[in-house]
């Protein structure tokens, strides 16, 4: 019953972290560790920044389809 | 053991599956059930992917696990995000789902359920599925490179330009198209306007808040987002029944059509945080709930299919478009079994994401398949309903009559019984004024999903609210094609442009955004327009234009897969890309032939501006008309061109394909493919010894 209790939360858990990641929720979460991955490069945008510069970057490009 | 079990089991789907599709073809005089669809089409689906992506995979492709894909080598967490597969498979889905597989199929239930449902299967097991994932891995090869840039690198440099210019071209035309279906849907529609329309203040309220309150936080305010669409929806009800308001929103063809313009144009010239993105986020949420809910609809309630398995509209003579079920079938399903605005999606974002080759299959064969299974969905929904009242809303008043009484005798003498007061009841149902006439295939489609969801939830109380549900469903997620569409239409033009004026180039030049706005909405709103004014009804040219334009681009894609497999040196796989690039270069051409040539002025575009040309010199227009005639029949002799421009653009790649692949097998030319040096990945656990977690972080959570 408790390993059962303890899979669906884990299943949860994995459902809410793709959902985050599916929606663009975590990306900012995801451009921070990538910053971590590569110390050195040129300076971190702020949330707000990051934000507006990944709409720009989404939409200069065919991004919904008929 | 386990192998002879996984041999059992798969041999055990493929015989269920062999036998639902058999029920569905051989099946003839009591209405079939729509459980069957859903068997045969998945049960065929898990074969496909099972078996032929899986030869597909390793090979043709020789997906490599070993070998960094872009984002690991390029990993900046903005473009390149190495991105679990499942969260880029929904990222993938989101992006190639569009209103394609669920109004292609609509239309061409007018043949009936069968051509349609078994197109949907084959076109996408060996067609659509194939380019999606061979594009894919073509462009993860090369570094996330999109398909105008691979034809000038693998074809030729005409070949680039060609498919960059068939992009915008086909673009222009997807947009006019799509914009007449929600043109069609909300005319004399109070309610339905009205709920699109407060989409735009919720959306800009959303904007406002992700951008200045909490910063990037979507999933909240799309939470928010999506209730306060739902209230409105519910709220469109008390618009409808208020004498006032329901005047104001009570809009013709016309009035929707500038304010559709006017919102196409604001939203590219917007930044984009404002208006575009907050509607993108509702949609694609709002989107993927609908999608499940019809399949558990279907699933729960089981409908009866209806329409029979063939109609005899199949000679060409359907009401709803006009033409013969070869080519124009496959012309009309599409997106939902072949589409070549996929390609665009394969070789941009996705490549840029992917984590191993080996997702490329699922993410690219498997995603396509959900694709195809939406538009059997959209088949069950509107082969669910009564022919006559299929015929009744997709048919224009030209064909079947202005009347009620005469519009029920018609269907009813072609052989599907309809009384006037059905559609009366039916309408009043759905919170509607009338159901007469609304071709395009958005309200026959919502009448059809409306029908099952009422039968899940609420019963026939609820179904004007689930009517206008799932016209609102369609709208909003069509008006986020169309104004992301617009906006990378606009960048095209600027690209282009900058190319004769530099300044002209500069994205944030505001003259520059305003007159690249207003080109290309001009360019798509010219076709909107005369597919509002068409006599017949508009979807009858524009979706065979549209058609004939995406799977030109289908073709153009596979040519550049099967000229890069021939560099490849996968000779004996060839035919993998090349048998659909063969038989979409044949389907296409005939119906482009048709559409331009053919005698039946419903089909060809000359012979009705002919017609018309002759109906004026037998003095059969009145005066106060000729000025409308005239400008119809500069219309048709303008898709007439365009239709012509797009034979020839594909023609000319074609030609300058074959002529690359002569000298390749003749050794003429060197067979030199521009593939990115492969890098070994850090991130593969039996390569480097260094998990992928352990590299990527735990927030990655592969597999």
């Amino acid at each position: 019953m408790r390993k059962t209790a303890k899979q669906a939360k884990r299943l949860l858990r994995l459902f809410w972290r793709g959902l985050r990641e599916w929606c663009g929720d975590a990306a900012y979460e995801s451009y921070l560790r990538s910053k971590t991955r590569h110390v050195g490069s040129c300076h971190t945008l702020s949330q707000a920044e990051f934000y507006v510069d990944q709409l720009n970057r989404r939409y200069s490009r065919p991004s919904r389809c008929c | 053991m386990k192998r002879i079990l996984s041999v059992v089991v798969w041999l055990a789907v493929g015989l269920l599956g062999a036998g639902a599709l058999g029920a569905i073809a051989i099946h003839r005089g009591e209405p079939l059930n729509a459980m069957w669809f859903v068997i045969a089409a998945l049960c065929c689906y898990l074969v496909a992917f099972r078996l032929y992506s899986a030869f597909v995979a390793a090979k043709v492709l020789a997906l490599d696990d070993t070998r960094a894909t872009p984002a690991e080598r390029h990993d900046d967490g903005r473009d390149f995000v190495p991105t679990n597969k499942w969260v880029l498979f929904g990222h993938h889905f989101a992006a190639i789902a569009g209103p394609g597989p669920l109004v292609g199929p609509t239309l061409a239930a007018q043949f009936g359920y069968l051509p349609g449902t078994l197109w949907l299967i084959a076109g996408a097991a060996f067609g659509g599925c194939v380019q999606d994932f061979v594009i894919l891995f073509c462009s993860i090869r090369r570094d996330g490179k999109s398909l105008g840039q691979m034809a000038r690198e693998e074809v030729s440099e005409r070949g680039g330009f060609i498919a960059q210019l068939a992009v915008l071209a086909i673009m222009v035309i997807l947009l006019a198209v799509i914009a007449l279906v929600v043109v069609n849907a909300l005319k004399s529609s109070p309610w339905a306007t009205f709920t699109l329309a407060m989409t735009i203040p919720i959306a800009l309220l959303l904007g406002v808040y992700l951008r200045f309150v909490r910063p990037g936080r979507v999933l909240e305010a799309s939470i928010m987002g999506v209730a306060l669409v739902i209230f409105v929806v519910v709220a469109g009800q008390w618009v409808a029944d208020s004498p006032y308001w329901s005047n104001v929103f009570t809009l013709s063809g016309l009035s929707l059509t500038a304010a559709i313009i006017i919102y196409g144009f604001s939203a590219s010239a917007l930044p984009v945080w404002l208006l575009l993105a907050p509607r993108d986020y509702l949609s694609a949420f709002i989107k993927a709930g609908a999608i499940f809910s019809l399949a558990a609809g279907i699933l729960l309630v089981r409908p009866q299919v209806l329409m029979p398995p063939l109609t005899h509209f199949i000679d060409g003579t359907g009401p709803v478009f006009a033409g013969k079920i070869f080519p124009f079938c496959f012309i009309t399903i599409a997106c939902g079994a072949v589409s070549g605005f996929h390609s665009l999606i394969s070789s941009g974002t996705t490549p840029k994401m992917i984590l191993r080759e080996g997702h490329a299959r699922f993410i690219g064969y498997g995603a396509m398949l959900l694709e195809s299974f939406v538009g059997i969905m959209a088949m069950v929904a509107a082969c669910a309903m009564t022919p006559g009242v299929y015929f009744a809303i997709n048919s224009p008043t030209s064909i079947v009559g202005a009347t009620a009484t005469v519009g029920a005798a018609t269907i009813s003498s072609w052989g599907y019984p309809l009384q006037p007061e059905t559609m009366t009841n039916l309408a009043h149902a759905v919170g509607e004024i009338t159901l007469w006439n609304r071709a395009g295939g958005a309200p026959s489609l919502a009448v059809g999903m409306a029908q099952i969801f009422s039968n899940t939830i609420g019963g026939p109380r609820l179904l004007s609210i689930w009517y206008h549900f799932a016209i609102m469903f369609e709208a909003l997620f069509i008006l986020t094609v169309l104004d992301a569409g617009t906006r990378v239409g606009r960048f095209m033009i600027q690209e282009l442009g900058g190319r004769v004026w530099a300044p002209f180039g500069r994205r944030g030049w505001m003259p520059g955004i305003l007159l690249s706005s207003a080109m290309i909405v001009a360019m798509w709103g010219y076709f909107l327009y005369q597919g509002v004014v068409d006599p017949l009804g508009g979807i009858n040219s524009l979706w065979p234009l549209f058609g004939i334009g995406n799977q030109l681009l289908a073709a153009v894609a596979l040519v550049v897969a099967t000229t890069i497999l021939l560099k490849m040196k996968k000779l004996q796989w060839i035919w993998v890309t090349l048998v659909p690039t063969v038989w979409l270069v044949i389907v296409t051409m005939t119906a482009s032939y048709e559409k331009i040539f053919d005698s039946n002025p419903r089909i060809g575009f000359l012979s009705g501006a002919n017609a018309m040309a002759a109906q004026i010199t037998a003095g059969k227009i009145a005066s106060e008309r000729l000025a409308e005639t005239h400008r119809l029949i500069f219309n048709l002799h303008l898709n007439a061109v365009v239709t012509a421009v797009f034979a020839l653009m594909v023609l000319v790649l074609v030609v300058e394909a074959i002529f690359q692949w002569y000298s390749i097998l003749t050794r003429r030319r060197e067979a030199v493919l521009h593939e990115s040096p492969y890098i070994a990945t850090r991130w593969a656990p039996n390569f480097s010894g260094a998990t992928h977690d352990a590299v990527v972080g735990d927030a990655m959570g592969d597999d």
